[in-house]
Order: structure tokens, then C-alpha cells, then sequence
């Protein structure tokens, strides 16, 4: 078994390979290359089909119990420093190679069909691949630095793929704020991972954990700058795994196509976070304060995700609040120091979220060939209804997410979701009653997204709603634009042509249709994991924590758990569970007597409430604050530097040119003490410099 | 032949320049024929200098190699005296790998081409000649020579403002070289012996305030040619005039100079001053990097935009400078040849994206993605190596920057602290302006005003080659950074080992506890 480890490097690299060749050749023979469309990719879908065969092959052998294996060349050198890049195989690393592999590969077959008609099909595919070897860089990664860099690619790439259709404005802001999001996250980790090194002279995470524990304790250095360290490098996963204050650009990304949110924004790269807060457990864990800070961002984060995604139409931005909201319960499990349950649930998470993205796109993708290509309405839940008449492999896949997600056994979510509760419990009641909480708001929202698609009667010939969200449209604009438009004209996005563009093409037919084998093929495969992954978890065998466990942390069972360990309580399991299962059912009750048997009307409860319906409608408004304090604010510092620069800085040089230019001619003249004259060139002097610096 | 003898320098150096003065003698109707003339010397240059230094430079030898010197006017005592170390040599290469792509790049010139390529040519030697002379007075005479060939090709081939941008060019390089001669008679004069020669004038012992008056003198004229805050104002408007291939040559190679010679002299020759001013540039490198980086978010016009990002990027070369480690020094220098490959690239590609709009005025531009995708693929390609994505060669630099003076022990905690946030603020605000920028230029619905009089052609093949050629090195560098840092490891080794030794120690510092500010403010230390 061990050459698969000497030739591990090439799973990312593998991708990496196609990425470059087809990308290559786009750029040298574009047209030939677009022509070749099934070829390109069969070709890249083959080689992420190898990676996962050699992703398996991995988790197999780490299963059997082949111990760590570590591969290191010297990367950069300047006199006695030394950087180190290579690879790393242990027990976390191949279940994350497992989950993106399998997730990427379900997703470029989904691709397939998602995107047949798209001019961009073959750049889509190498993106696709660009982004695959990414993260599996990421997750393969022995040291810190190595983490940063492909922490910024995986951004450059999803940077690259919600701009990919960028003859869309909204696109076009999407891509710009979720990078510059990232980098302010980006910032904090750069100034963490060089306070660390500064701190423990290392970049292996294991070293600077137990280091820096030593440094605390021998009072070298003080828990609160430790802690403060922490906090930096804690703030990368803020912005990648969308937690608050920094999760703004996660539901803008949903500008992408929707096979992307499915794989980057859903199951991989904003689990990135949560994976690299695993990776640095052995600093969290001995730092309270830090590890509190973690616990708490999540739980808000759980919470406010999910208290918007009440209230979304669109089905993506539902979803992506959706996502918000479980990253925080992964992120507040990280935080509670319950380091298997999180990254159990991001497992979980991971198929049963791209399977409901991918179900999402499906619909959307049905609801095109009715209202057209324009995601106002093709993406809106008003517009949608009764879709499981005319879908149902996509129905039933989704409704099993939906399930899952909402924490019913025995879907996955139920066990990942549940043991994140228990653990946080015996930490700190008041984070589990919001975790509770959020459970229950999920269960709500998911199956008011269920019902308000797939049952009920079908909406999308309404003109009188499409009327609707046309205006609510051009209201929103205004709104809605990313850091950095410089440019006022940009504000008057020329709106009603994109609907004339509409009314010419769309209308092939009157009723949704189901979605090519290529697209549901992946949903079913998805729903397989999405229902039975949990078992591996279950409290009373829980295989999935005697593999997973922080480092250092010997597994309280043996692998694999033969019997159930002795403190299990069966009465404590049955209590939690049932009581995040009760509210879970106290959530879908009210859904379906909203949505689906119309008992109570929605639209009375938000007219009572208006204030919180408005909140959670206008996302709490915190992207308009941060337009308002940052976006508008930068560029009012910059401009006013400009200004600087121009007229004080440049001003002075021109002064002092125009100044000689006037004594130097004016010398033969001056020495006729005229005090008037002398006054005549101080104000020509300042008038030219007035206007020199008005031309420059 | 004697390979180990030839005088590899000066034939690189003469080559392009003996060559130039025969472009009149081309028969050259067209105006076609020149181009191929001036291209080939400047391959033949370029393959000499790969071949001179591929046989024979020693990477291990941190001393002058391929050194040449004869005697030129002895009365004078000036020598033509050229000479190649670590610092120089990935220069040299640079400047003739730049040097002859801008050469490709001008293959539109139509208006004057045999005196356009005469004076690419006569720059290709100056500019090489910079990095190559070993004798001060020649350093003077160089660095002013080569500042004529870019007066013209910026007064005869510039945008609409091209007099005063050339005006202001030449009076403030002009300005601040008069302080080179100074400075350069004070060193030479100073005691027993006259002698110019570099290496003998580092081994002078001058008194410290000897030293800290000559630094200042150089600083003020590297500071204009780096440029540094606040005398980098000629630059946005020399940049905003300039032709694309006289614009890759002013980022590329020129403000590498003032990198260059702050090292060279101000650095090598004078340690004991270098210990004094090297605070304050790291204070001006951090002013460089947010000030630009700001200025050039609110700049409405492309070419200007860029040239600030350019001042922004050098502000690292400042922090790596002072920060007395390894690290720090190995990432200046890096910092010089990415950015000169960077800047090129992105240079070349504004003027690429103009040749095709007729404008550089942001707000008449957008959308025209759809129509250029391969200038667009390009223009991102580059913008992301030159906001430091990794996998480039701007990300390693800026990363050695960083680490080298967060782990540098010259400086006080706080005045670390300060420094590496403030210019990893830099880090937030360079995607700012660089995204916004491609969002303005590609994104977004097609600008019907630039398209209904406009005629959009995606790059062709020539242009595809030109940013092929500066890609490799800088995705070849960020894969595997050990590719360039090996060759001038050595020299950064040995240089930052003379710099530590002219720090004073902790000891010699008062150990009393000071306030903040003066925390903030002490002048570099060392616990030996």
C-alpha cells in the first residue's frame, strides 16, 4: 500500500494537469477546443474520477490503520530560513480528499446537463477542475503557509466562477465582494500565521500548538496575546466559512451557476473554514477565551442565518442562508470543543447540501424552459408550485434533503446535528437552547422552501406575480452593488432590456420538465450518502469518531467500536434527540399549515410583525451598513488621498517649477521696489498654481 | 576563443548600442524592416547574457564575477570598470528579457520607426549598464545617459500631455542625480585616496555623520526613481503618456534601478548610516504601499491607476530593505525582478486593451469582455499575480517581506506590530482597486457608446506571445520560488551579514524602559 502514498501528490495534481491543458488551449485554439465540448469533459470528469478512486484507496488503507504519512521538499530558503511545501495523509486528510472528490465528481456529471447549452461549457469545465485541485491542495496541507496559499486560490477560483457569466452585473459585484470579503479574512490569517511564527518559530500545526502551550505556561508569553493570535488566524475561516460579521458575499455568490454553489459554496470551500479551525485544534483547544469567541460567532451565525432564510424567494439565496446557518452549527461545535461532531456534521452537510443545490438547479433549470433565462424568475419561489408533478426524481431528492437537513432520523443530518447539540449541552446550555432554536427555525424554512416549490398549483404563468417581481427588481437595484464602483453611472443598469431579452426568447413550453439523466443521476447518488452517512455516527456506534479525533486524543473506543461504550445513556440520548426532533416537527407543522394547506396566511403574520419581517427580508440590514460605512467610505478616503496627492503634493512641485520659471524672468525686472508689483506675482503665482492644479 | 576572458559585460552592453548607431544605415522604406533588425540584436543580447552568465557565473561566489576594468581617463581616474554579483545579475537578465520584449511589443510603431528603434536600442545598453558599472562617476554618467533616449521616446511617441509629462520626467530624474554627483565626489574625496572605484570605496572607513549626510543624498535620488512618497509624483504622469512598449520598460526596469542603487550603495556602502535611515524606510515603504494603493483606487484613468499600483508594490522592496534578515533582503530583491515582470505584463496589456478602445478613461469603457476574451483572460491572469495571488511570483515576495521583518530582531515589538499590519492593510486594498478595475474594463453589459465606434479584435497571436513569455517565469517563480532566490542567495547572505554587523548592539542601548512613541521610534538593535 504504500506507493499510493509515494504518489499521493498527484491528486491534486491530476486536476491541476487538465485545469491547465484545456485552459491552454482555450487561450490558443479557442475555437477548436469549444468545438470539442463532450471531449474536454470526459476528459476532466475522468481525471477527478481517478482522485477519488485514489481518495478511496487512502481512507481504505488509513481505516486499516496505516499510521500518518508525510511528504516534505524545501520549497524557499533565504540564509537559515527554510519553507517547507509537500503533503500530508492522516485520518482528517483522507475524509476530506473523500467528500471533495466525490462531491466534485457528482457535480462536473451534473454539469453536464446544467450547462449543455452555455458557450462557456469547456472554460466552465476547466474552472471546475482549477477549483478541484485547489482544494485538494488544501486539505492535503502539512504547514500553515502552504494552507494560506491554497486558502487564496480556492478563492481566486470561486472569484473566477461566480463571475463566470460576467455580462451580468450582479455577477460582476458577486465575484469582486466575495474576493475582497475573503481578503479582509485572508488578513487576519496572514497576521495570525506571522504572529505564530514570530511566536513559535513554526508553521506545522502540531508544533505550533504544543509550542505555543509551553510559551503560556512557562508565562513567556500571555494567555491574552495567545488568544489574540487565535482570534487572527480564527478570522480566515470567518470570512471562508461565511460566519458573521464577514458572511456577507456568501448569499451574492449565488450569482455563480448553481453546480458551483453546490460545490464550492455548499459542500467544499466554506467548509474550508471549519477544516482548517480542525487542523489548528491543538492551538484552539488550550485557549478558552479563543475557543469561546469560536463557540459564540457560530451559534449567532446559526441563528441569523437561519432567521433571514425564512423569509427568501429565491431558492438559491434561501439555500445560501441555509448554508450560513449549518457552517455556524460546525463552527459553534468547533467552538465547544466537540471536534468530531463538527466535523461530522460537515460531512453530512456536504451531501445533503449539494444534493439540495443540485435539486435547486434542477428546478431552476426546468423553470427556464417556461419564464426564460433570467434568474428573477426562473430562481423564485412565487413563481414556482406543483413542480412534483412534472419532476419527481428531483422532488423526492430534494425531499429527502430537506429531511436531512431538518434533523429527522434516520437521515444524515439527524446524527450529525444531534451530537453537535448533545456535546454543546454539557458545555453551555444557553448555545444549545440557540442551536435548538435554529433547529427548528431550519425545519421551518426547508419545508416552506419544499412546499412552496413542489406542491400546491403551478405559479409560473402568473403575469400578474411576475408583474410583482419585476418591480421589486428595479426597486432593489440601487441597493445592490459590490465594493469598489467608482462610477455613479453604474447605478442605471439598463433593467428593462434585460426583460425584453426575455420575452423574445423563453416560453418553449407551458410546463416545467424533468431534467436530463445527466443532472438527476448525481441527485440520486447524492441521496444515498444523504440518508445513510449518519449511521456511521450514531451514539451508541459511533465508527465516524473512533477514526475522527483530535490529534493528541487518543479515541475513547477502539477502532472499530465493537460495543457501546459504557457511559452511553440511552435516557440522555432519547431526551436530546427528541427534543431537537420535537421542534424540528413543530417547524414543518407550521410550514405545511402555511404553505401547503394554507391555514394560516404568511402574509397576516408579517403585516403583525412588520418590523422583524422586514429585518430578516433586508437581511438584518447589515449589507446596507456595510455599503454605507465601508464600500461608500473607502472610497471617500481614496478619492480624498487623490485629491492630496493632486493638489497638495503634485501642487507643490508645480509651484516650485512655475515659481523659478517667474523669478527667473522676473529678476531683470523686480529691483524697482514697487510694492504693488511684488504683490501682482505672489497673486500670479497663486492663481497659476490654482490652475495648474485645477488642469492636473 | 577564451571564454573566461572575454569581456562578456561589455559586448552585452555595446551590442545594442553599437547596433543602435547603425539603424540610419537601414535601407527601410516600409518601416518594416527595423523592427526585425532591432528585434534580432535584441535576442542576440539576450541569448549572450544567458550564456555568459549560464558558463560562467558561480552561484555559490557572493563576490563580483565577470568583472572587467580599463583604465578610461586616468587624469580623472575613471574607469570602465563592469562587474556582475547576485544583485545585478537577475537585473541584467531581466532587463534584456524585458528589453527585447518591449521590442515585440512595439511592432505598431509606425510613426518615426528608425528613430524609435534607435532609441530602444541605445536604452537597451544604458539600462543594462546601470546594473553592470562598478565605478561611480561611470554610475553618474550611465544613469544620466539613459534618461535622454526615455525623454524623447516620451516627448515624440506620448498621449496628448506628453511634453510636460517628459518635462517633468527629465527635470526630476535630472533633480535628483545632481545629489549622485555629490554624494559621489564627497565618497571619492574623502580621505587619503581619490578613487571611484566601488569596491575600494566601501572599503573607506567614513566617519557616521559622514555617512548619514551622503545616505541622504542618495536617497533623495533613488526616491525619485523607485519612486517614493513624496517625490513619486512625475511617475503618473510619465506613465500616463508613455507608449505601451516605453511603458513596459519604465516599470519593468527603471524604478528597479532605484531599488537597485538603495541597495547597492546606500545599503552595501554606507551599513553604518543604513542602521539610521533604515526606519524611516520602512515608515516610507508603508506610506508607499496604502497611499498609492488608495490613490490608485480613486484614479479614473487606466494608466494611471496601474503606475500608482506600481509605487505601491515598491513599498515592499523598502520594508524588505531594512528589515536585516535573510528573508527580508532575498524578498526585496525578488519583490524588484516580479514586479518588473508584473508590471510589464499588465503595462503591455493597458496598452493592448487601448489600441483597440482609443481610450483609458474607465467610465467609456465596460463589457468589452465579450468581445476580447483573450485580453480579458490575459488582463485577469496578470491583475491576480499582481495583487500577490499565490502561485505567483508576487505572492512568494511579499510573503518573504512579511516573514523577514515580522521575525527581523532589529526592531522593537511595537514598531513590528505597526508596520506588518498597516502594510497587510496593503493586502485588503490592492484586490480593491485591481478587481474594480477588471469589473469597469470586461464585466457587465457591452457599453454601446464605445461599441457602435469602436471595432473590438481579440489579441493576436504576437500580443498572446508577449504575456506567454513574462507568465512562465512568474507562475514558474511562485510554483517554486528556489528557481530565482538560489542565484542571488549568496550576495543577500553576505549582505545582511555586513548590515548586522553596523547595527548597534542592545547593550551599547539604553535598557531603561521608554515610552511608547519612543518605542516606536528606536533606532534598530541587535542582541548579539
Amino acid at each position: 500500500m504504500e506507493f499510493i502514498y509515494q504518489y499521493a501528490w498527484l491528486i491534486p495534481v491530476l486536476p491541476l494537469a487538465g485545469a491547465m491543458l484545456i485552459g491552454m488551449g482555450l487561450v490558443s485554439y479557442g475555437k477548436t477546443v469549444n468545438k470539442f465540448r463532450q471531449g474536454s469533459s470526459v476528459f476532466i470528469v475522468s481525471l477527478i474520477g481517478a482522485a477519488m478512486v485514489f481518495s478511496f484507496a487512502l481512507l481504505w488503507s488509513q481505516i486499516q490503520g496505516h499510521p500518518p504519512y508525510n511528504r516534505i521538499i524545501e520549497w524557499a530558503a533565504a540564509g537559515d530560513f527554510h519553507l517547507t511545501m509537500g503533503y500530508t495523509i492522516d485520518h482528517l486528510t483522507s475524509l476530506m480528499l473523500v467528500i471533495v472528490t466525490t462531491v466534485a465528481f457528482l457535480v462536473m456529471i451534473y454539469t453536464d446537463g446544467y450547462m449543455a447549452h452555455d458557450p462557456g461549457y469547456v472554460r466552465f469545465y476547466a474552472y471546475l477542475s482549477l477549483f478541484s485541485s485547489s482544494m485538494l491542495g488544501l486539505v492535503i496541507s502539512p504547514n500553515l503557509v502552504q494552507v494560506y496559499i491554497f486558502w487564496e486560490l480556492v478563492g481566486m477560483c470561486s472569484y473566477l466562477l461566480i463571475g463566470f457569466w460576467y455580462d451580468r452585473k450582479a455577477a460582476a459585484d458577486a465575484c469582486q465582494k466575495a474576493f475582497v470579503t475573503n481578503r479582509v479574512g485572508d488578513f487576519g490569517l496572514l497576521l495570525g500565521i506571522l504572529a505564530l511564527y514570530w511566536a513559535t518559530g513554526s508553521f506545522e500545526f502540531n508544533e505550533i500548538g504544543d509550542r505555543l502551550q509551553e510559551l503560556v505556561q512557562s508565562g513567556s508569553l500571555s494567555v491574552g496575546l495567545a488568544s489574540l493570535f487565535a482570534i487572527l488566524v480564527f478570522l480566515g475561516p470567518v470570512a471562508k466559512s461565511a460566519q458573521f460579521p464577514l458572511h456577507v458575499w456568501l448569499p451574492d455568490a449565488m450569482e455563480g451557476p448553481t453546480p458551483i454553489s453546490a460545490l464550492i459554496h455548499a459542500a467544499t470551500m466554506v467548509a474550508a473554514g471549519v477544516f482548517l479551525i480542525a487542523r489548528m485544534f491543538p492551538l484552539f483547544e488550550g485557549l478558552p477565551d479563543a475557543m469561546n469567541i469560536i463557540a459564540w460567532t457560530g451559534a449567532f451565525t446559526a441563528f441569523l442565518g437561519a432567521s433571514i432564510a425564512i423569509t427568501q424567494n429565491d431558492i438559491k439565496k434561501g439555500l445560501a442562508y441555509s448554508t450560513m446557518s449549518q457552517l455556524g452549527y460546525m463552527v459553534m461545535a468547533m467552538g465547544a470543543g466537540a471536534y468530531g461532531a463538527g466535523l461530522f456534521h460537515l460531512m453530512t452537510h456536504a451531501y445533503f447540501k449539494a444534493m439540495l443545490f443540485l435539486g435547486s438547479g434542477s428546478v431552476i433549470h426546468g423553470m427556464e424552459s417556461v419564464v426564460g433565462h433570467d434568474p428573477v424568475f426562473a430562481q423564485d419561489m412565487r413563481l414556482m408550485g406543483g413542480l412534483r408533478k412534472y419532476m419527481p426524481a428531483t422532488a423526492i431528492t430534494f425531499l429527502i434533503g430537506t429531511l436531512a437537513i431538518s434533523g429527522i432520523p434516520p437521515f444524515a443530518g439527524f446524527w450529525s446535528k444531534d451530537e453537535i447539540l448533545g456535546s454543546t449541552f454539557e458545555v453551555n446550555p444557553i448555545l444549545w437552547a440557540i442551536g435548538w432554536l435554529t433547529a427548528g427555525i431550519t425545519a421551518f424554512y426547508m419545508f416552506r422552501m419544499y412546499f412552496m416549490t413542489f406542491e400546491g398549483e403551478f405559479r409560473g404563468k402568473n403575469d400578474s406575480i411576475k408583474n410583482q417581481l419585476k418591480n421589486e427588481q428595479l426597486q432593489r437595484l440601487g441597493l445592490a452593488f459590490g465594493p469598489g464602483a467608482m462610477n455613479s453611472k453604474e447605478l442605471t443598469t439598463d433593467v428593462p432590456e434585460l426583460h425584453d431579452h426575455e420575452a423574445h426568447e423563453g416560453h418553449h413550453s407551458d410546463t416545467p420538465h424533468e431534467s436530463p439523466a445527466t443532472m438527476t443521476l448525481p441527485l440520486i447518488l447524492l441521496a444515498i450518502p444523504s440518508i445513510l452517512i449518519g449511521l456511521v455516527g450514531t451514539p451508541f456506534a459511533n465508527y465516524f469518531e473512533a477514526f475522527i479525533h483530535p490529534p493528541g486524543e487518543e479515541a475513547i473506543a477502539g477502532f472499530p467500536p465493537l460495543e457501546i461504550p459504557a457511559e452511553f445513556e440511552w435516557t440522555e440520548f432519547l431526551v436530546m434527540g427528541g427534543s431537537s426532533v420535537g421542534i424540528a416537527l413543530i417547524g414543518i407543522t407550521l410550514a405545511s399549515l402555511m404553505y401547503l394547506s394554507f391555514k394560516i396566511d404568511p402574509g397576516a403574520i408579517a403585516k403583525t410583525s412588520q418590523p422583524l419581517y422586514n429585518l430578516s427580508l433586508n437581511k438584518w440590514y447589515i449589507d446596507d451598513i456595510y455599503n454605507a460605512v465601508f464600500v461608500k467610505g473607502s472610497r471617500r478616503l481614496a478619492r480624498q488621498v487623490l485629491e492630496v496627492d493632486v493638489r497638495i503634493v503634485d501642487g507643490i512641485v508645480n509651484l516650485a517649477g512655475l515659481v523659478t520659471l517667474i523669478t527667473g524672468e522676473g529678476l531683470k525686472y523686480l529691483e524697482n521696489g514697487r510694492a504693488q508689483f511684488y504683490a501682482l506675482i505672489v497673486f500670479g503665482a497663486v492663481l497659476g498654481l490654482v490652475l495648474i492644479s485645477g488642469i492636473t | 576563443m577564451d571564454t573566461a576572458n572575454f569581456p562578456w559585460l561589455t559586448t552585452i552592453i555595446l551590442l545594442p548600442v553599437v547596433a543602435s548607431l547603425l539603424v540610419p544605415l537601414i535601407p527601410d522604406k516600409d518601416g518594416k524592416t527595423v523592427r526585425w533588425y532591432a528585434l534580432i540584436v535584441g535576442l542576440i543580447d539576450f541569448a549572450i547574457i544567458s550564456y555568459a552568465f549560464y558558463t560562467q557565473y558561480d552561484l555559490s561566489d557572493p563576490g563580483m564575477q565577470l568583472v572587467e576594468s580599463y583604465a578610461w581617463v586616468p587624469s580623472l581616474d575613471l574607469n570602465w570598470s563592469v562587474g556582475a554579483d547576485g544583485l545585478s545579475m537577475p537585473l541584467i537578465l531581466l532587463t534584456g528579457f524585458i528589453s527585447t520584449l518591449a521590442i515585440l511589443a512595439s511592432w505598431p510603431v509606425t510613426l518615426k520607426p528608425k528613430l524609435f528603434y534607435f532609441l530602444m536600442l541605445a536604452m537597451y545598453g544604458g539600462q543594462i549598464a546601470v546594473f553592470a558599472v562598478q565605478d561611480m562617476l561611470l554610475f553618474f554618467l550611465v544613469w544620466e545617459l539613459e534618461l535622454v533616449p526615455v525623454y524623447f521616446l516620451l516627448s515624440i511617441w506620448g498621449g496628448k500631455k506628453r511634453l510636460y509629462a517628459a518635462t517633468k520626467f527629465i527635470l526630476y530624474t535630472a533633480g535628483g542625480s545632481l545629489f549622485i554627483l555629490i554624494a559621489a565626489l564627497a565618497m571619492a574625496f574623502y580621505g587619503d585616496t581619490v578613487t571611484f572605484d566601488m569596491r575600494s570605496l566601501m572599503a573607506k572607513d567614513f566617519p557616521l555623520n559622514f555617512q548619514l549626510l551622503v545616505y541622504a543624498g542618495f536617497l533623495i535620488a533613488y526616491a525619485v526613481k523607485l519612486p517614493i512618497f513624496p517625490l513619486h509624483t512625475w511617475l503618473p504622469d510619465a506613465h500616463g503618456e508613455a507608449t505601451a512598449p516605453v511603458h513596459m520598460l519604465l516599470a519593468g526596469i527603471l524604478l528597479k534601478m532605484g531599488g537597485y542603487a538603495l541597495v547597492r550603495m546606500n545599503a552595501e556602502m554606507l551599513p553604518g548610516a543604513h542602521a539610521y535611515f533604515a526606519p524611516i524606510l520602512v515608515i516610507l515603504g508603508v506610506v508607499n504601499i496604502i497611499y498609492a494603493a488608495l490613490t490608485s483606487f480613486a484614479q479614473r484613468n487606466l494608466k494611471r491607476k496601474i503606475a500608482y499600483s506600481s509605487i505601491s508594490h515598491m513599498g515592499f522592496v523598502l520594508i524588505g530593505i531594512a528589515s536585516f534578515t535573510d528573508l527580508g533582503l532575498s524578498g526585496a530583491v525578488l519583490q524588484m525582478v516580479s514586479h518588473g515582470l508584473i508590471g510589464a505584463s499588465l503595462f503591455f496589456l493597458v496598452g493592448a486593451t487601448y489600441d483597440r478602445t482609443h481610450t483609458l478613461i474607465l467610465d467609456e469603457m465596460g463589457g468589452v469582455g465579450k468581445q476580447m476574451p483573450k485580453i480579458f483572460a490575459m488582463f485577469t491572469t496578470c491583475s491576480l499575480a499582481s495583487l500577490a495571488l499565490p502561485g505567483m511570483s508576487g505572492f512568494v515576495a511579499e510573503l518573504m517581506v512579511f516573514v523577514g521583518f515580522a521575525t527581523s530582531d532589529a526592531y522593537s515589538v511595537t514598531f513590528k506590530v505597526l508596520v506588518v499590519f498597516l502594510a497587510a492593510v496593503g493586502v485588503i486594498l490592492t484586490p480593491i482597486y485591481l478587481l474594480s478595475m477588471l469589473r469597469e474594463i470586461f464585466f457587465g453589459p457591452e457599453n454601446k457608446e464605445l461599441t457602435s465606434h469602436e471595432v473590438l479584435v481579440d489579441a493576436e497571436p504576437r500580443e498572446v506571445f508577449i504575456i506567454a513569455c513574462l507568465l512562465i517565469p512568474i507562475i514558474g517563480i511562485g510554483f517554486y520560488p528556489k528557481l530565482l532566490t538560489q542565484v542571488y542567495d549568496s550576495k543577500t547572505i553576505q549582505l545582511t551579514a555586513r548590515l548586522r554587523d553596523s547595527v548597534p548592539t542592545l547593550a551599547e542601548q539604553a535598557q531603561v524602559r521608554e515610552p511608547l512613541a519612543a518605542q516606536i521610534f528606536r533606532a534598530p538593535a541587535i542582541a548579539k
